[in-house]
């Protein structure tokens, strides 16, 4: 049995059961993979500065040729250390990418693809490695969880927006995975549950979705300061 | 947004259009998009938090985003407004930016 967040003192506290933990880390761990940060931090600050410029140090990615069509579509298998790291993920490629990382890093400017690839170019690395970092503090909270009796998920002042910011991007992801894109898709998926079988996949996404958002919501009311008593589900 | 059925609280229903809330003569903008799973809330907190508007500033803007789809929330040189949206961008929320028109 859940319950959602409530201010404590200086500090903000939901109750999940393992399973629902366990969901939620799964889910987190989901969204890390997704927004894996093309260069992981290396532990050298003027590397990982540069890295997040969007410029890479990498001796493989010394090359002023502009890749060319049949560059990109000529078939490279993705190398055994960094599956998937191909063409697809190139942070200045508009197609070819996962809808969901469309929806996670958007494009900035709508009229402008080179406007939008500019700032794409110069923002996703930094983006990538904030979000990752939201998630992972998020997943630690969930983890230290496990560490302490009572189902306690306890977060201060610092970690609250991370967690927050974490959840939105989960919802994020499952929104997209889901196929709601606009208020009428949301609308729709909410009217389907009334008639959908038990054991459909959608079903249990939605469920989860929802448990998401209200989970969420309780927190985001508790940082505002408009925290109350709320039931459990 | 999203507005579940906890977060049912009275919000006035006040139309205020993005001019009212910038000053002109800035030549760039940066908007924000309304989308199906960011909640009213949570946009409203991030409007508070990044911005650090009064919150009524915050929900005005927030209610701008829901009903008419997109609010204009800073304006100023293009080098601002790129901040302000990759910070925006940061928390979740569909932010672009482009110059005033």
């Amino acid at each position: 049995m859940a319950r959602a967040f409530l201010r404590e003192k200086n500090c903000y506290v939901a109750l999940l059961d393992p399973t629902e933990r366990a969901m939620l880390g799964g889910l987190m761990e989901q969204t890390r993979l997704i927004l894996a940060p093309e260069v992981e931090l290396t532990g050298d600050a003027f590397t990982d500065l540069v890295a997040s410029m969007g410029v890479s140090l990498a001796a493989a990615d010394q090359t002023d040729i502009e890749p060319t069509d049949s560059d990109q579509s000529a078939n490279q298998p993705a190398s055994p250390d960094h599956p998937g790291h191909d063409a697809a993920t190139d942070p200045s490629d508009f197609t070819d990418r996962d809808p969901a990382l469309d929806r996670l890093l958007p494009t900035a400017h709508r009229g402008d693809d080179q406007v939008a690839a500019e700032f794409r170019r110069l923002t996703e690395e930094g983006l990538r490695q904030r979000k990752s970092g939201n998630l992972d503090v998020a997943m630690r909270a969930l983890e230290a969880a496990g560490l302490s009796s009572g189902d306690r998920v306890v977060l201060d002042a610092e970690q609250a927006p991370a967690f927050l910011m974490a959840l939105t991007d989960v919802r994020l992801l499952l929104g997209e995975r889901m196929g709601m894109r606009t208020e009428e898709d949301a609308a729709r998926l909410h009217d389907a549950m009334e008639t959908i079988a038990d054991d459909d996949p959608l079903g249990y996404a939605l469920a989860w979705y929802d448990f998401l958002t209200w989970m969420q919501e309780s927190l985001t009311h508790a940082v505002m300061g408009e925290g109350r008593p709320e039931p459990s589900v | 947004m999203f507005a579940p059925l906890l977060s049912l609280a009275p919000l006035t229903e006040e139309v205020t259009s993005a001019e009212e809330v910038v000053s002109p003569d800035l030549p760039w903008v940066t908007i924000v998009w309304n989308d199906p799973v960011n909640l009213m809330s949570y946009v409203t907190w991030v409007f508070e938090t990044y911005f650090a508007y009064p919150r009524t500033k915050c929900e005005k803007l927030m209610m701008d985003v829901h009903h008419k789809g997109r609010a204009v929330v800073s304006n100023g040189p293009r080098e601002s407004m790129e901040r302000d949206v990759e910070a925006l961008q940061g928390y979740g929320l569909w932010a672009t930016f482009e110059k005033d028109r």
